[in-house]
């Protein structure tokens, strides 16, 4: 790319590029969402975090090393660049971690990063509940008070990771006939206490993404609450603005996939059908633009500022396009691209890489959810609920 | 990194002070008027008070000697309301192409005339299939004594009849090469050709055994494909403009609107089309300053960065534009309305410099 870097930042990109090339495993881990695959990856963060890399951007106190945006940025590009496996603790370290960085506690700092870098303990999210999806400040799961804590009863469900992970983090209802956004509380707790019961869910690959967690007076004591008691939506909303944009999804992984479609055309493709390369340049585009936004995104949190509604930007753009890649390279495959495993081409890496994507425009909030945000909140257009209220005036 | 710089907001502070103070051109009244062309009191504010033909042209030819970064400012702002204006063929295509020939005598003779305004110049390329193709330019030329002789007929030639100077791109012994043309010779005849974008305009250059003056310098192609990376790159940045604008006046019609007893801005089926568009937008314009910094960067992949900027762009404000029209409803197909406005010069800006797929066929050879 000719983003203009400075000597610091290009020197960072050496020694990250370096040390992915000799440290990455040749062979693909085995997936995540398996307790083999689970274990293999654990031990990858590891390594990760002895060489300083797992959480570039945190401060060097927590297993950082006090990175900028634009750092992690480059180290994002160069990590999937390089085909390093995937983030199995990406709830907890861009997801809570943000939040912890927003709202926690020194405490809470001290003793929850630093294991977290090093994947010692693997976070799981606990959003959605069976009734509340979309609508999450519909939740109804509680937390009530008793001594030195909380008790938490209810169910959440669509819990990426839980299927394997240490512990999770959600939202609870605290004050008992409070509505909607009111009444919340952000806790963490042990998904092997006492009292939780984790269900997992296979995704339609076949394989525990995710699970079903009962809960039933689960103790939670007072140091493991996010931010203030009843304050847990202002507190989410730092998660969850995480989730939808940089965080998660950094360009670096689309570039990568973009950069794989170029070169899977330029192996397989049929140079006659000029329709599909339209299509495999087109998508190389969007990864480009979306990275291009991106930076420009981060420039702007550089200069002060917090990631807010903007990131629902990021999140509708990335979902299409993961999936409209991974569309063009099984076109591009044809008949191949329905083989799976080692006999696949490129291991089967598009058509697994396809099914993951379906899930984009879902989690993290839907598309039609990130829509109303840029719609409501960038754009500045009536909401839908208030709008009909003031129907009787008009 | 693509952004602005202080600098370049104030640029664009100063232009947009400039065309709210100024009186607007003449509205197009209907379909029987046909332009004629910029409002060339209001070009001369700009290139007296803010210098926008000057950007480009280096100090040492009296120029400002900013980047494509600038005249992409000066683009977007201009782009947001389609000012009708002579900034892209003359202070980016034909500016480029002059210097990029790399003659410096005819810089130091046309370009300071250029930057101040008082000249307005254009670059003769195209044939009538549209596809500015830098080793096939329209017209050719042969060797007439100390001179040269051109012929051709040129398409879609930027203020093709306006211009005072007038830069031809022809064969030439097996190469390309450049030729400065007067225009007011016998031998050239310039016709404004009507288009369904009323506000940029086109015509044709036909050149029949015209006397040229060669362009010292390098080699042709090469100053023509640089020349189109900066056209290419300052579009985009128009079309960013302009799609912004269409959003923004789409939203605000939106919110004021009522049917059903509500703003129908509410109603989700409209506003998730909107935020689809701001994703549009907001892309647009980080892959447009990313083109223009890539050149003024010198970096070797710039043809990579315009080539993504002229798709992503043309695609975002043909897609903002029509969805301006079908969320307007009604009014928005009637002459009065601006929203045809864009729709038009969505379709003549994503054709002009070749077409999209065409880009996306040189983007996967790059």
């Amino acid at each position: 790319m000719d983003l203009e870097f400075d000597e610091a930042t290009l020197a960072f990109r050496e020694q990250v590029r370096d040390w992915l090339a000799t440290n990455v495993p040749e062979r693909p881990l085995e997936s995540f969402n398996t307790a083999r695959g689970f274990e293999q990856h654990r031990a990858w963060e590891a390594k990760l975090a002895d060489a300083g890399y797992a959480a570039v951007a945190w401060p060097a106190a927590y297993g950082g090393r006090d990175a900028s945006l634009l750092e992690w940025l480059v180290f994002e590009e160069e990590y999937y660049a390089a085909g390093a496996p995937a983030r199995v603790n990406q709830n907890g370290i861009f997801m809570l971690a943000p939040t912890l960085f927003s709202h926690g506690t020194e405490e809470q700092r001290a003793r929850i990063l630093p294991e977290m870098a090093r994947s010692d303990r693997v976070w799981a999210q606990a959003w959605s509940e069976p009734d509340a999806g979309s609508d999450i400040a519909a939740l109804r799961s509680t937390a009530t008070r008793t001594e030195g804590g909380w008790l938490l009863s209810g169910q959440k469900t669509w819990s990426s990771r839980a299927a394997f992970a240490d512990s999770a983090f959600g939202l609870f209802r605290s004050e008992p006939d409070s509505e909607r956004h009111k009444g919340l509380t952000y806790l963490m707790f042990d998904l092997d206490a006492e009292g939780v019961q984790v269900r997992p869910i296979a995704q339609l690959d076949g394989e525990y993404g995710f699970a079903e967690i009962f809960l039933d007076n689960v103790f939670v004591p007072d140091s493991d609450v996010l931010g203030e008691p009843n304050d847990g939506w202002r507190v989410a909303m730092t998660t969850a603005n995480n989730e939808r944009g940089l965080s998660l999804r950094s360009p670096g992984r689309f570039l990568a996939s973009a950069e794989r479609l170029v070169d899977l055309w330029c192996r397989e493709g049929d140079p006659t059908d000029t329709a599909l390369g339209e299509r495999v340049a087109d998508a190389w585009i969007g990864a480009r633009a979306y990275q291009l936004y991106t930076f420009n995104t981060v420039s702007r949190l550089a200069e002060g500022g917090e990631l807010g509604p903007e990131s629902s930007v990021n999140k509708l753009y990335w979902s299409h396009l993961d999936v409209a890649l991974h569309e063009t390279a099984l076109d591009l495959l044809g008949p191949s691209a329905e083989l799976t495993g080692e006999s696949a081409p490129d291991t089967g890496r598009w058509s697994s890489g396809y099914l993951f994507s379906l899930a984009g425009p879902i989690y993290g909030g839907t598309d039609q959810i990130q829509r109303n945000i840029v719609a409501e909140r960038l754009l500045g257009l009536p909401r839908e609920s208030t709008a009909s209220k003031n129907r009787g005036a008009t | 990194m693509p952004g602005t710089t202080d600098e370049q907001e104030e640029l664009a502070r100063t232009i947009r002070s400039v065309l709210e103070r100024e009186p607007g051109p003449d509205r197009l009244t209907s379909q029987a008027a046909p332009s004629h062309g910029y409002d060339a009191k209001l070009w001369s504010v700009l290139c007296e008070q803010v210098g926008v033909a000057a950007l480009a042209v280096p100090e040492r030819f009296d120029g400002l000697g900013a980047g494509v970064r600038e005249l992409q400012v000066a683009a977007e702002e201009l782009g947001k309301d389609l000012t009708p204006n002579p900034l892209l063929g003359s202070a980016a295509l034909a500016t480029r192409a002059l210097l990029e020939s790399g003659d410096e005598q005819a810089c130091e003779r046309i370009l300071p005339r250029i930057a101040t305004g008082e000249a307005l110049a254009t670059l003769a390329w195209a044939g009538a299939d549209g596809r500015w193709d830098p080793d096939e330019p329209a017209c050719t030329a042969r060797q007439d004594g100390a001179q040269h002789a051109l012929d051709g007929t040129a398409h879609y030639v930027l203020d093709g009849d306006l211009a005072d100077v007038l830069v031809v791109a022809a064969a030439h012994a097996g190469s390309v090469a450049l030729f400065e043309v007067d225009p007011g010779q016998g031998a050239v005849t310039r016709e404004h050709t009507p288009a369904m974008d009323q506000e940029r305009r086109l015509a044709t250059v036909s050149l029949h055994g015209a006397r040229g003056t060669r362009l010292a310098g390098a080699d042709g192609a090469t100053a023509l494909r640089r020349a189109r990376d900066t056209a290419c790159a300052v579009l985009a940045a128009e079309q960013a403009g302009a799609a912004a604008r269409a959003l923004e006046v789409t939203v605000e019609y939106t919110k004021n609107r009522v049917q059903f007893g509500r703003p129908i801005g509410s109603f989700q089926a409209l506003k998730h089309r909107m935020a689809d568009m701001h994703v549009l937008v907001e892309t647009a314009r980080s892959v447009s300053y990313a083109a223009g910094e890539a050149i003024d960067a010198g970096s070797e992949e710039a043809e990579q960065a315009v080539l993504a900027a002229t798709v992503h762009c043309s695609d975002a404000l043909s897609r903002v534009a029509s969805e301006m029209i079908q969320l307007h409803g009604g009014i928005a197909i009637t002459w009065e309305h601006d929203a045809h406005r864009y729709f038009k010069r969505a379709h003549s800006s994503a054709q002009l410099f070749g077409q999209p797929h065409e880009h996306l066929e040189r983007l996967l050879r790059v």
